[in-house]
Order: structure tokens, then sequence, then C-alpha cells
């Protein structure tokens, strides 16, 4: 495998487990290519016209994005369902057309310059991330997260602050995917605003949904097959968005919860076996 | 100017309007958002360039178009809707028929390119214009507000006096108590879809015969703005649809008039969130739905 797919395969990993952090709290976001963006233009600016070190400059991306997803995520968490997606395609959208028109960082014809990711980043951010996911499964907050999930008023009935694990989970996930463009804004070298445009946002979310929603592996098993797949087999690349697609439709009426929809082992399951 | 600039606005407007009718009609019928329609609106060009290729003069073109746009609809209808019939299955139609809308997407540009066509339209038609209020006004621009009155018009007349129109009103209302009284929902969803499927069609042909091109990713860039309409005239409220398309068009041609080129963009979608976050029943306050919060 190429350096350049398995790059590709580890940011989309990591993007799909940004859109899988805001679903554990039950909200679909389409504004992660937007906060994706965010992310590659601002460690970009950090490290080209600011000269921070790279690391500094990941970090401050993904806090800046992070307070602005929080920002966010407040209004835009009092609606649900599908107006959550017309608002957060919406967020999408504005963020784009705000750095087209923004002169500093090279507006449409984009910025170039940034370098210095590895894939030993890349696959190190997904193994600390993935740590992380795992332990959060296991833990009480995953069982607090699953109740505001499956039944928010239930969830709020039980004492638990549902809008503050709402606002948690979109600051994580809008900082997981900042911090996977600022990743992918300093390998390419060159970005412009049509690499982060609606798309973007949208097939991610449909790698999760391919994968499964609920829990940690299936986002990764739905990028990386959706990444990997069409290189591999020949004649397959030019059909992706038509296979994708076809796919996703398919799954969605046999199995509306993705291809690994079972949940793993949890605390509850193993209290229950010790038992 | 600024008069000109206003009636593009009202021009654009009324071709938003026809795909955010057709948004709404659905969210209306069904409380789900069909993405489909956005390529539907897409497609409405292609197949036009299509037919006419094949040697169909202009007006069965434009014909075809209709029809086949409101057949694709009832394609989605089968494959996104059909299944997902319950409240809590909303997220999953939506994200079905954007499913649908990529494989269209990927057929029209593995047909025809990635590149805009150039729709087979005299070039004096396009550049005619009359004089209106000492003003000039390309005939196109008129000729597409004529039709998308008629269109309106007549959607207004099936809706509000025909048996047809009778029962969608009876099942946006409650399709519990349609089914009770006789009316075959899975039918009124049908006719649903082919309307709005139909009009998305009319809306991308009139938007392809005035820019003189169809482009494969105007669904996106274009059509998905038509979501932002129907929140902003209220989810379901066919009035709200056609002011806040006006509206919105008004605004997008101001904004470049005034020099601030696509921010318009901005505008709009930050328009649909304060609208969906203060006023959910939409600008004009006709919507159905008002319960979206927990």
């Amino acid at each position: 495998m190429s350096q350049d797919l398995l790059f590709l395969t580890g940011i989309n990993i990591l993007m799909a487990w940004s859109v899988y952090i805001i679903l554990l709290s039950g909200s679909l976001s389409f504004a992660n290519g937007g906060f994706m963006a965010l992310g590659a233009y601002a460690a970009g600016v950090f490290t080209m016209k600011w000269g921070m070190n790279f690391y500094a400059a990941l970090a401050l991306a993904g806090v800046g994005a992070g307070i602005v997803g929080a920002l966010l995520a407040y209004p835009a968490l009092r609606t649900r369902g599908v107006y959550l997606i017309l608002v957060t395609i919406g967020l999408s959208f504005i963020i784009q057309t705000l750095i087209q028109n923004t002169d500093y960082v090279g507006g449409v014809r984009g910025m170039t310059g940034m370098m210095g990711t590895t894939n030993w980043h890349v696959w190190g951010l997904i193994a600390i991330v993935g740590a992380g996911l795992y332990w959060l499964s296991r833990s009480h907050l995953q069982r607090q997260l699953d109740a505001v999930r499956e039944d928010e008023r239930v969830a709020a009935s039980l004492g638990f602050d549902v809008v503050y694990l709402k606002i948690v989970c979109f600051a994580a996930g809008a900082c997981l995917a900042a911090i996977a463009g600022g990743l992918y804004s300093h390998y390419m070298v060159f970005i412009n605003p049509d690499h982060f445009n609606i798309f973007v946002s949208i097939y991610v979310v449909l790698y999760v949904v391919l994968g499964g929603v609920n829990n940690l592996w299936g986002p990764v098993v739905g990028a990386s097959i959706m990444t990997i797949l069409p290189e591999l087999v020949r004649g397959l690349a030019s059909f992706r968005p038509l296979v994708f697609g076809a796919v996703i439709i398919v799954l969605l009426l046999v199995r509306p919860n993705g291809l690994l929809a079972m949940r793993l082992r949890t605390l509850k399951a193993d209290r229950e076996r010790s038992a | 100017m600024i008069a000109e600039q206003i009636v593009n606005g009202i021009v654009l407007g009324s071709m938003y309007a026809l795909v955010a009718l057709g948004y709404t009609l659905v969210f209306g019928v069904l409380d789900k958002l069909n993405f489909a329609l956005s390529e539907l609106f897409m497609l409405g060009g292609f197949i036009v360039i299509g037919s006419v290729g094949l040697g169909a003069p202009l007006w069965l073109a434009g014909m075809l178009a209709l029809v086949i746009c409101g057949l694709l609809g009832l394609v989605v209808e089968f494959v996104s809707f059909r299944k997902f019939t319950s409240p809590d299955a909303q997220v999953t139609a939506a994200l079905s028929s954007l499913a649908v809308g990529l494989i269209m997407i990927d057929l029209v540009q593995k047909t025809w390119g990635g590149e805009p066509v150039a729709v087979p339209v005299p070039i004096e038609w396009r550049r005619a214009s009359l004089a209106v209020f000492g003003m000039q006004v390309q005939t196109m621009k008129i000729i597409i507000l004529a039709l998308t009155l008629v269109l309106m018009a007549a959607l207004h007349v099936l809706i509000t006096r025909t048996a047809m129109g009778r029962n969608i009103r009876a099942v946006a209302e409650s399709p519990t108590f349609a089914t009770l009284l006789g009316v075959d929902v899975k039918r009124v969803n049908q006719q649903t879809f082919f309307i709005a499927s139909a009009l998305a069609g009319a809306g991308g042909l009139m938007f392809s015969l005035r820019n003189g091109v169809a482009a494969s990713d105007v669904g996106f860039t274009f059509g998905l703005k038509a979501l932002a309409i129907m929140a902003i005239g209220g989810m379901g409220d066919l009035r709200g649809a056609v002011l806040g398309a006006i509206l919105v068009g008004v605004i997008e041609s101001l904004a470049i008039q005034f020099g601030f080129g696509k921010l318009g963009e901005v505008i709009v979608w930050a328009l649909m969130i304060l609208v969906l976050l203060v006023r959910p029943s939409g600008l004009f306050g006709g919507a159905h739905v008002t319960e979206q919060r927990a």
C-alpha cells in the first residue's frame, strides 16, 4: 500500500471517528468537513505565517475548533433530527464560503507551503484516539451517552446533564476533525476551499453509516473499506460514488445500523459475567 | 441598476422556489427530507440535452424532463422512503436519498463528463430582450418567470381544488386519520413524490436554459440551497417556500450588486439557522410542524 493511500485512510478514519464522537450523544453532524477546513487553515496559518511549531499549531487549531464547536453547538443542538442536519449543512457552507472570501489565507486560490506530517503522526494519533474511545466505551460516561442517545427525556429525568454531554461531544468531534484537517494540510502542501466542500462532510457521515454507528470499530471499517477498496480493485475507482451509494442504500434497507452493528463488551456485560 | 438586480433576484428566486416547493411538499406530507430532489434539479437540464440530442424538439424535451424527473421521484420513494415510515427513520430516509443523489451525479458524470455541457438553444434566444418599464429584460427571464407562475398556479389549483389535493392535504395533516377515512396513503406519497420531483426537474430545466449550460455540480451548490429556503419559509409551508425563495434570490442578487459576491450565500445559510432556532415554524409562520424540540 502506498504512503499516500495509508495517509488518506488514516485521515478518513480520524474524520469518521470525529462524526462518531458527535453521534455518541445522538447528533448527526454534517459540519465536520467544515471543522476540518477550519483546522487545516488554522494550523497552516500558525506554522506558515506565525512561525509556530508544528505540534503547537495542531494543538492550538484543535483547541480553537473545539471552542468554536462548543459555541456553535449550544444553539445548534437545540434542534434535532433532520433540523440538525440542515443546521450543520448550513455551517459547512458558511465556513467554506467564508474561507473562500478571506484573502489572508488565499481565498479561492488556496494556500501552499505547509509540510511536516508523516504517517507516524496520523497513525500515532489514531492509536491515541482509539485507546481513548476504547476506554470511553467501557466507562460510565458511555452509559450516560447511551441514555442520552436513546431518549433525551429519560436521560434528563435520570439527572444527566443532557445539554452539557451533547456540547462536550460536539466540541470533541470538532476538535478531532480540526486536528485531522491540520495533519491533512501539512501533508498535502497545497489546500484550497474546494478540498473541504460539502461532499467531504457527506462522505464522512456515510463512512460511519456504512461501518456501523454503535461501536468504535464501525467507523474504522467503513472509512478503510471505502478508501482502500477502490484503489485495490482495478476499475472500481472510477465507479466509487456509484458503488458507494448503492451499498449505502442496500445497507440501510437490510441493516439500518450499519455493518458492525453490535455492542462490544461493556461495563454492564462484564459485571453481569462476574456476578 | 438596483431595479434590474431585483428583477434578476426574482427570476433566480422563482427557480429556487420550484425546488423548495418540492422539498416542502415532501416534508409536509411525510415529515422527511428528500435530498435526491437537489439532484433531480440537476438532472432536469441534462434530460433536455439528452432528448434534444436524440432528435426531440425543445418543447417535447422540456415535457420529457418533467415526466422523467417525476418517474425518477417514484423510484426514490420506493428505494429510500417506502420502508422507513416511522418517525425515528427520518434520518435514515434522508441518508438513503442522499445516497441516491450521489448515484445520480455519478451517472451524469459518466455520461456527459464532469464539465458543464451547453444546452442546445439558439444563441439569439438567449440574447433577445424586451423593454419593460424602461429596463432591458432578457426574454428568457420573462419566459422563465411566466412558466414558473403557471406551474405554481397549477400546483395551487391541484392542492386546493382537486380530490388528489384534498387527499394530499389530509395525509399532511395526519396519515393515521387519512387512513381511517379511506385515503390510500401509499398512493398519496407516490403522487407527492411525482409532483415534487417534476417541479424540481422543471426548476433545473429553467436554470440550465438561463445559464446556457447544464452542470453536474449544481445539485449541491444550488439545489441544496432550496433546503435553506424551505426552512426559512417554514417546513411544509408552500406559500412560505415561494416567498422565502424570492427573498433569497433578491438577497443573493443584491449581494452581488453591492460587491459582496458569494458572501450572499453566507447570509442565506445564516438566515436559515437563525429561523430554525428562533422561529421554527418559518418566517411566515405557516408551517404545520412545530414540534421539533425535546
